[in-house]
């Protein structure tokens, strides 16, 4: 019996596919040939004879790879569902958290909301795991993990630090917390220590999924970058749209507040990412 | 009809085809294919190369879902099962290739040739 698969490898070149792709797309030609082959033989053709008709049902395996490559292309392979449930949901709750820390309201569900966010944008990555591509795989895969740990902690830890607080001022305003006390800074440093384990769980990811050096920093700096994003843009522009006067007199706030919400933890989280840096590292130093 | 149809015609009512299959039960490609043959006495003949192209396109689009799991021999096998979006393609599909033969027929008589 010949090896199918080997045979349907070799001749599938399809660069569009991704390493799991390809495979299920193999096996999946495999097992149509060997099928065919077996209908032939129990026809009463010689096993050469079967093979050959076999591989009839392929009369340009360059073309079927083209066509195959275009049909399954991994830029846009997103299962029904999720195309039409989970990403418009995500959508409509980042909508919904966005205007909510626009508008200043609802401090706890702003919290909520951009957590959920976080967890169903990993949860349909992962679920979609096989149909994605290397960038998705090596870079947005394992920077959505390391931002969804690191929301996660901290709207547990918001909520354990102090459940009051968090349900009347903590929102997404990074620069509420008041670092002067002790509960406040206790978070705050707890909050910057969990970043060094983000950031490796993104650079690990990353890597694993044989990522480069590049993707291997961007996934495991992820949450600042949802940091900047909320500090550098949004609270600004909040901040001006509702003529706060503080800001406005004060505006190295801002600087601060993204010094501390997004500088300090990125710092943290390239540290977490260091050691998963190292290998390509070594392998670029023993390739000539 | 038992002449194997060689046209863009064939190729064009390849959607509809694989469809009605599957609106009946989940199948593998190579069951569709042979199905497909049997069913239309080798008039319509998919081979490898021109079905999985547009499995997986039809994939791509919602109108089915694949997942691999045993068949009757024990095997793993890749099925397709139509999807809602799918079966809402059927109709318009069916009407369209109703009307293509209707015309076909007030011109040249085909169907009762």
């Amino acid at each position: 019996m010949p090896d199918w698969k080997k045979l349907v490898q070799r001749r599938m070149t399809a660069p569009k596919l991704g390493d799991g792709l390809k495979e299920e797309v193999t096996a999946e030609l495999a097992a149509h040939m060997e099928e065919i082959y077996e209908e032939a033989r129990a026809k009463g053709l010689r096993p050469k004879a079967a093979m050959r008709v076999a591989l009839q049902e392929v009369e340009s395996w360059s073309d079927l790879s083209r066509d195959i490559g275009i049909t399954r292309s991994t830029e846009d392979a997103m299962t029904h569902r999720t195309k039409t449930l989970w990403l418009p949901l995500i959508a409509i709750l980042f909508v919904i958290g966005l205007a909510l820390v626009l508008l200043d309201r609802a401090p706890a569900l702003q919290q909520l909301i951009w957590t959920a966010c976080m967890a169903l944008l990993f949860c349909t990555a992962a679920s979609e795991a096989a149909n994605l591509n290397e960038r998705t795989q090596r870079l947005w895969l394992p920077g959505f993990a390391s931002m969804t740990a690191a929301s996660l902690f901290f709207f547990g830890a918001s909520m354990v630090s102090d459940p009051s607080r968090f349900t009347t001022e903590l929102g997404l305003r990074p620069q509420s917390l008041r670092l002067e006390s002790g509960p406040g800074l206790t978070f705050y440093i707890s909050w910057v220590t969990a970043h060094i384990l983000f950031g490796a769980v993104g650079a690990y990811m990353s890597r694993r999924a044989g990522g480069t050096r590049t993707a291997r920093v961007l996934a495991g700096m992820f949450p600042v970058l949802a940091m900047f994003l909320i500090c550098g843009i949004v609270i600004p522009i909040s901040a001006f749209a509702r003529h706060n006067l503080f800001v406005e007199r004060h505006p190295m706030t801002l600087v601060f507040g993204m010094m501390i919400w997004a500088g300090i933890p990125g710092i943290a989280l390239l540290a977490g990412a260091a050691p998963f840096l190292k290998e390509e590292q070594a392998a670029e130093a023993i390739a000539p | 009809m038992t002449k194997r149809i060689r046209s863009k015609i064939a190729r064009g009512s390849a959607d509809l085809a694989i469809l009605s299959l599957l609106e009946e039960q989940p199948l593998y490609g190579f069951e569709i294919a042979r199905q497909i043959s049997e069913r239309t006495g080798g008039a319509l003949k998919f081979t490898l190369a021109s079905l999985y192209p547009l499995l997986y396109e039809m994939e791509k689009r919602g109108w089915v879902q694949a997942r691999w799991q045993a068949n009757a021999a024990g095997r793993d096998r890749r099925y397709y099962r139509l999807t809602a979006t799918g079966r809402r393609q059927l109709a318009p599909l069916r009407q369209e290739w109703r009307s293509f033969f209707q015309a076909l027929d007030d011109l040249s008589g085909v169907s009762h040739a």
